[in-house]
């Protein structure tokens, strides 16, 4: 396959291509995950999930909104009568591997799946005498995750050591960036297609306090009874940390929030592991407060005022393990309050299948990370220069990309974000090339065409008659053998009525069912067509007259209703009988109406 | 050549080991290999034993003096061991110290203390800390000279105590990768010898940008630090040096000065000053503050660095204890497995110097200690900067990170005033040590906190990072040739008596290490 031939795609490609190539050379991380149906997109896709947790996301993404619907008296979509006087607050710190080729501070390599400490320079065991390297490849995931959510870049920020002792943490201490962040002061925009709460929408905005580069620790794999084993292939892994200001006012928002992070993360391809693979980890801040009181005696939080005081839940590893944490805790403190109590400040652990938090350790047992600004590295510092470069190649967004498409393609807004949403953008890509080709085509052709509705025809066929076909025989996206050249080839056909619509979802399936052999040896549509002598003839004028007047002479209580009541709706009654008893597709309407106008003589 | 077991006797090293067939084999492969006509071509060096040596002298573990790393063979050679042996060093032998570098007299090791090869009325003397062992071995000429690590004046102390030469150059200029921290914004390493020239023959050799140490010097400052120095180096001739303009810091004739130092270093300016040197007095007010600070940044930096040593992946874990139970003590939250490791892997002064540095950390003391600290090594960089003629070339680069604005207008307003400019100097003439050694009993009888003050004057020039020499002068009344170090068969057989010299410590402006050497020269030539 090459770039499809038109030239605004093909300026696309190139661009993209020029990306990835830039990438290379910054010596940033690129796994390929190549779509059959387009080699060139290997070069620029940058995934290394494994396709089965995404299905599984939807899967359980669908399964939450069922047990929405059943509403049970802890869901959040009943109105709780307590909500009317008590206010839920919520911040998230959200924890995201970036997509980088190297660790943070030593040249070994960063991996998902690797055999058990098998990328582990000397740093990262923390062995006596050694030294961080900061490797700068890593600013580069980093900063585009910084403008994807309109930060602003600190010119200069530092490194800080954190210290717990951990079996996970070799050095004793988590190199941070504490007092001074590379990244402050973005903003987030949700809106109700983004699955916020009711009461949000249309839309909320949550800023962004700060988003900071940080070491990953070892993972720790426990062999019962009592036996750890430890993994250092994750130790150093960059990671950044967002940290937004407490302003979300509701558990389903929170989730919502923690998803649209991570999406916006992918496009921008600075993390491509997903929150089901463990490359996103989130910890949340819960307060609640009475409705209507005084900041006054509260407690203040990022400059946020009159707060109540907030607990934390930490390491939440799903949507749906921060929606029902908050949940939960919303519930707790309201509980508490009610009956009288105070609220302490501490941290709370959520597993799965619970139905409520558990104290970890209060604030007398808080752990003191003892901060300290790391001796060994010199302030980071970063060039306008770079942070320019990046903001002009920064991948467009999905809400852009949305509007976008929905503006050029005619592309409803739902049927638009879905395509974002789905396969990392492939799909969408797909789409586009698709409603390129077909547009060419249709102009290519003596008669006008109207284009309005190409759009909308085509993702209908992408989602959901390609969509359906590939759920039904369990084929993932990137495996799939339809060129976009040859769906837009079947819908071209389709609408130039040489074809019904039932022959083309049947050549769909049959592309679709064929498996990846050289391109030159799969037949065209239109030999298929001719082969199979599926084209549509259209009637005569003969044929109309005959089948109208056959309907007439069995119905003549309507003729007479049309003719002498002037019922005219009754009209398209006949155009239907017609349609019905035609041949499939070869009837069409507007000649089936015009021929009946002209017998009932109106 | 070498000794069977220096080390039972006077503990100066650890591993002076005979040439076993396996080394003479080294030397014959190296001999033949590229290294032949290597400077340091079959000159023993030391190491100290918080500097790693890696798979080239399999024999030899790197401890730092500590049980915690009692087995430790370091996978790799620390840069400047690798730069010696590049230069057909051999490797001597590790040599004993202060645990981590901790101490001033070398008695704080898992290994045993370090006596001095001098003696008072039959009591041995302290070889001063931490490179203890360093100067041991190159007095007794056990090597030809040796590397110690200086972090408060841990090269410069031992060497005054002994005898000989010991230079800490400016940090950064030496790479730090393979040295085991102890508090790494003042961590340097640093050479012993017999002489001045020895000392800078080995310094040129390390002298190098190393891209595995994060604060190493870059190239780019290290081209503008040798043209600020071109001039001194091609004065070959030192008889024929200009004449240099000698800081006496008033503020360093502390009470505790003792006389002999007071009167040794009197009479050294007095020399320097018939040789046709001028002497300024300067004012350096933050000393004062400066040993302070020191033991709360270098004890806070040690907490950090040594948080590693948790018995998970360093040292063999306690015998007596089943792993599963420690686990399960550990889990409920009594911290078992790290806190009795680390217990019983640190030596009484590491762990005194964690628990400080925990504190001046925590949440409740961090804005009085670290901070404060932090402030007064900004106060001690501002005053040497103050009174050196050559301006700190760090602060021309680090534009991108410049003091707090009223710091840095009161260091413009005062380069700028042209009084100040005439009394800026070269360099500072100091005494390297308030007293001579003390006896090893007396050490022993002090509360630990009182051997600090062993660092008075050596530590702010490592605040500072600034370049930094101790070079033996003669005490009063005693002969010049017999200022000397005497033979190592004197020492073997019960010590040399009595010390016949002090330690004079030069100072220069960072980067300024050549003019700093050169003066340390022309100290020893007075002799």
């Amino acid at each position: 396959m090459t770039a499809p031939s038109n030239p605004t795609l093909r300026l696309q490609y190139r661009q993209l291509y020029q990306n990835s190539l830039r990438y290379s050379l910054l010596g940033t991380c690129l796994t390929h995950r190549p779509a059959l149906w387009n080699q060139v997109r290997k070069s620029h896709t940058a995934i290394t999930a494994d396709p089965v947790p995404l299905r599984k996301q939807l899967k359980d993404e669908a399964r939450r909104k069922k047990a929405e619907k059943k509403a049970s008296p802890k869901s959040s979509k009943t109105l709780d009568p307590r909500l009317s006087r008590w206010e839920l607050t919520v911040g998230l710190e959200i924890h995201a591997e970036l997509n980088t080729a190297c660790k943070l501070f030593s040249p070994a390599a960063t991996s998902l799946n690797a055999e058990p400490n098998s990328h582990v320079a000397l740093f990262d065991a923390a062995f006596p005498g050694t030294q961080p390297q900061f490797q700068k490849a890593t600013l580069i995931p980093a900063l585009r995750a910084a403008l994807a959510f309109g930060c602003e870049v600190q010119r200069k920020s530092s490194w800080d050591r954190k210290h717990y002792f951990y079996q996970d943490q070799p050095n004793g201490y988590q190199i941070t960036q504490y007092y001074e962040p590379f990244a402050r002061g973005g903003t987030l925009t949700l809106t109700q297609l983004d699955g916020i709460e009711t009461s949000d929408c249309p839309e909320v905005t949550v800023g962004i306090k700060q988003i900071q580069l940080e070491q990953d620790t070892a993972k720790t794999i426990l062999q019962p009874p009592s036996t750890y084993l430890l993994d250092f292939n994750r130790v150093g892994t960059p990671l950044i940390e967002i940290i937004t200001l407490p302003q979300i006012h509701s558990p389903t928002t929170a989730s919502a929030c923690v998803r649209k992070i991570q999406s916006l993360l992918r496009a921008v391809d600075a993390c491509v592991v997903g929150m089901e693979m463990g490359g996103l980890r989130c910890d949340v801040n819960v307060s609640v407060r009475e409705r209507g009181t005084t900041a006054e005696g509260l407690s203040e939080y990022a400059g946020v005022k009159g707060l109540g005081t907030r607990t934390e839940i930490k390491n939440l590893s799903s949507f749906k393990a921060v929606e029902n944490a908050i949940l939960a805790e919303r519930d707790r403190q309201i509980a508490v309050l009610e009956s009288g109590g105070e609220i302490e400040g501490e941290t709370r652990g959520w597993t799965i299948g619970q139905t409520e938090t558990v104290r970890l350790r209060g604030k007398e047992g808080e752990v003191d990370y003892r901060y300290m600004p790391d001796p060994d590295l010199g302030p980071l510092i970063i060039g306008q220069d770079l942070v320019d470069h990046l903001k002009d190649t920064l991948p467009m967004l999905p809400d852009e990309t949305a509007e976008r498409v929905v503006n050029e393609y005619g592309i409803s807004a739902k049927d638009a974000r879905t395509l974002i949403s789905l396969d990392d953008g492939d799909r969408l890509e797909y789409t586009e090339a698709v409603v390129e080709t077909v547009m060419q085509r249709l102009a290519s052709l003596p008669e006008k065409q109207s284009f309005d509705k190409v759009g909308k025809v085509v993702a209908d066929w992408v989602l959901h008659e390609l969509g359906g076909l590939l759920t039904t025989a369990g084929v993932p996206w990137e495996t799939q053998t339809v060129t976009p050249e040859r769906l837009a080839d079947i819908i071209v056909h389709l609408q130039t009525n040489q074809i019904t619509g039932n022959t083309a979802k049947k050549l769909l399936a049959h592309y679709a069912s064929l498996q990846p052999v050289a391109e030159a040896a799969i037949p065209s549509v239109s030999k298929i067509i001719d082969t199979s002598g599926l084209r549509l003839v259209p009637l005569t004028e003969g044929e109309y007259i005959e089948m109208a007047q056959k309907v007439m002479a069995e119905n003549p209580d309507m003729v007479k209703a049309v003719r002498e009541k002037g019922q005219k709706g009754k009209i398209m009654w006949f155009v239907g009988q017609m349609m019905r008893r035609g041949e499939e597709g070869r009837v069409e309407a507007e000649k089936a109406r015009s021929y009946v106008e002209r017998l009932l003589e109106v | 050549m070498l000794s069977p077991q220096p080390a039972t006797r006077q503990h100066c090293s650890r591993s002076l080991n005979p040439l076993q067939p396996q080394r003479v084999r080294n030397l014959l492969h190296n001999l033949f290999k590229d290294h032949l006509h290597g400077p340091l071509f079959g000159k023993l060096i030391a190491i100290k034993d918080n500097i790693s040596t890696g798979p080239s002298t399999p024999s030899l573990a790197t401890t730092a003096a500590s049980n915690t790393l009692r087995k430790h063979a370091s996978p790799f050679a620390a840069t400047v061991v690798r730069l010696l042996e590049e230069n057909g060093a051999l490797i001597a032998g590790k040599t004993n110290c202060d645990e981590f570098g901790m101490g001033s007299h070398s008695l704080n090791s898992a290994h045993g203390p370090v006596k001095n090869a001098y003696v008072r009325g039959g009591h041995a003397l302290s070889a001063g800390g931490s490179s203890g062992g360093s100067a041991v071995a190159v007095a007794t000429r056990q090597c030809w000279a040796a590397l110690g690590t200086d972090t408060g004046g841990s090269v410069r102390l031992p060497a005054a105590y002994c005898g000989i030469v010991g230079f800490k150059p400016s940090y950064g200029l030496l790479s730090r990768w393979g040295l085991l921290d102890y508090a790494n914004s003042m961590d340097t390493v640093g050479v012993l010898s017999r002489d001045v020239p020895d000392a800078r023959s080995l310094f040129r050799i390390l002298n190098r940008f190393d891209e595995e140490d994060p604060t190493s010097l870059p190239p780019s400052v290290r081209a503008r630090l040798s043209s600020a120095n071109a001039g001194e180096e091609s004065d070959k001739s030192v008889g024929n040096a200009r004449s240099l303009r000698i800081g006496v810091p008033t503020d360093y004739c502390l009470e505790e000065l003792s006389s002999p130092v007071h009167r040794a270093w009197i009479r050294t300016l007095n020399r320097l000053q018939d040789e046709g040197h001028q002497l300024v007095p300067v004012n350096l007010p933050s000393t004062k503050q400066a040993l302070s600070a020191y033991y709360v940044l270098a004890p806070a930096e040690a907490s950090s660095n040594l948080a590693k040593y948790d018995g998970v992946r360093y040292g063999s874990r306690l015998q007596d204890s089943p792993s599963h139970q420690e686990a399960e003590a550990d889990k409920s939250g009594k911290g078992v497995l790290f806190s009795r490791y680390r217990g019983e892997g640190f030596g009484d002064e590491v762990k005194r110097r964690i628990l400080l540095g925990a504190f001046a950390l925590s949440a409740a003391a961090m804005d009085n200690y670290f901070i404060q600290a932090q402030k007064i090594r900004r106060l001690v960089q501002a005053d040497f900067d103050r009174v050196f003629a050559s301006p700190n070339p760090l602060h021309t680069a680090s534009s991108l990170s410049p003091p707090k604005p009223d710091l840095a207008e009161k260091i413009a307003d005062e380069a700028s005033s042209p009084h100040s400019m005439r009394s800026r100097v070269d360099v500072l003439i100091t005494p390297t040590a308030p007293t001579l050694p003390p006896t090893i009993d007396d050490v022993r009888q002090q509360d630990p906190l009182a051997s600090y003050t062993n660092d008075v004057f050596t530590v702010p020039a490592s605040l500072a990072g600034l370049p930094s020499i101790s070079v033996p002068v003669p005490l009063d009344g005693v002969a010049e040739t017999t200022g000397r170090p005497q033979s190592r068969a004197a020492y073997e057989d019960g010590g040399w008596g009595d010390v016949r010299s002090a330690g004079m410590q030069v100072i220069g402006q960072f980067g300024d290490d050549e003019i700093v050497l050169r003066m340390g020269e022309i100290i020893e030539g007075l002799q």
